[in-house]
């Protein structure tokens, strides 16, 4: 597995957990007699602000600590350059595109869950989730795409 | 309309040239090795840039490394 598969593994994995952590939270709301403003706003912060941190912070953490694995591995002070391709790049476009059109296919969805009569906080709800999918479906296309080569 | 593939020469020309390594074609022409592998097995059709490195490195010109052919033309 290469430093870029690594880290995107890591990415899909906190976005997992992440979307994990959101739906439980929706349904627990959803159970306790059903979606309430003040609540769901602090759950969208966490998840957002969550989402953030693991986009930014999280690539450096996987960098640094894949570092200490690399030399722990190899007993060399030498340090691996992780350089990032023209392949790597376009690999890294085509997710996005991916992640766009699914994020795209949730905002519609979320759109007509209004229009059918849905509250504005069940739409708002599923524009989120859709987000947290869109990436999670990205990372997966890209994790495929050095899989199969290209 | 017929279907064309970049083919290439990769693997021979290594071999031709002292058996270079992947790893050493690959840090010579800026990428991974990664990329060296999926050209070679022809899943992956470089930039025209990357082409003419490699075709650089071997000392020969562009077409002895890429050919395109006609898809399922193996020769």
């Amino acid at each position: 597995m290469t430093y870029q598969e690594k880290s995107i593994a890591v990415s899909l994995v906190s976005h997992l957990l992440i979307v994990v952590y959101y739906l439980v939270n929706l349904f627990q709301m959803q159970q306790a007699g059903g979606l309430v403003s003040a609540k769901v706003f602090s759950l969208w912060a966490i998840v957002i602000v969550s989402t953030i941190i693991v986009n930014i912070i999280g690539n450096i953490l996987t960098n640094i600590l894949l570092s200490i694995v690399h030399a722990i591995k190899t007993r060399s002070e030498h340090v691996e350059k992780f350089i990032e391709d023209e392949r790597d790049k376009l690999i890294g476009l085509k997710g996005s595109k991916v992640s766009y059109i699914a994020f795209s296919i949730g905002v519609l969805i979320a759109m007509l869950s209004f229009a059918f009569g849905q509250p504005p906080l069940v739409m708002f709800s599923l524009l989120i989730l859709s987000s947290i999918l869109g990436e999670i479906i990205g990372d997966i296309s890209q994790l495929y795409l050095y899989q199969k080569g290209f | 309309m017929d279907k064309y593939k970049v083919r290439n020469n990769v693997r021979k020309l290594r071999f031709n040239h002292d058996e270079i390594t992947q790893e050493q074609l690959a840090e010579k022409v800026g990428v991974t090795r990664q990329t060296i592998i999926a050209i070679e097995g022809g899943k992956y059709a470089p930039s025209l840039e990357l082409a003419f490195k490699i075709a650089l490195v071997f000392g020969v010109p562009l077409q002895e490394v890429f050919s395109y052919e006609l898809e399922g033309d193996e020769k």
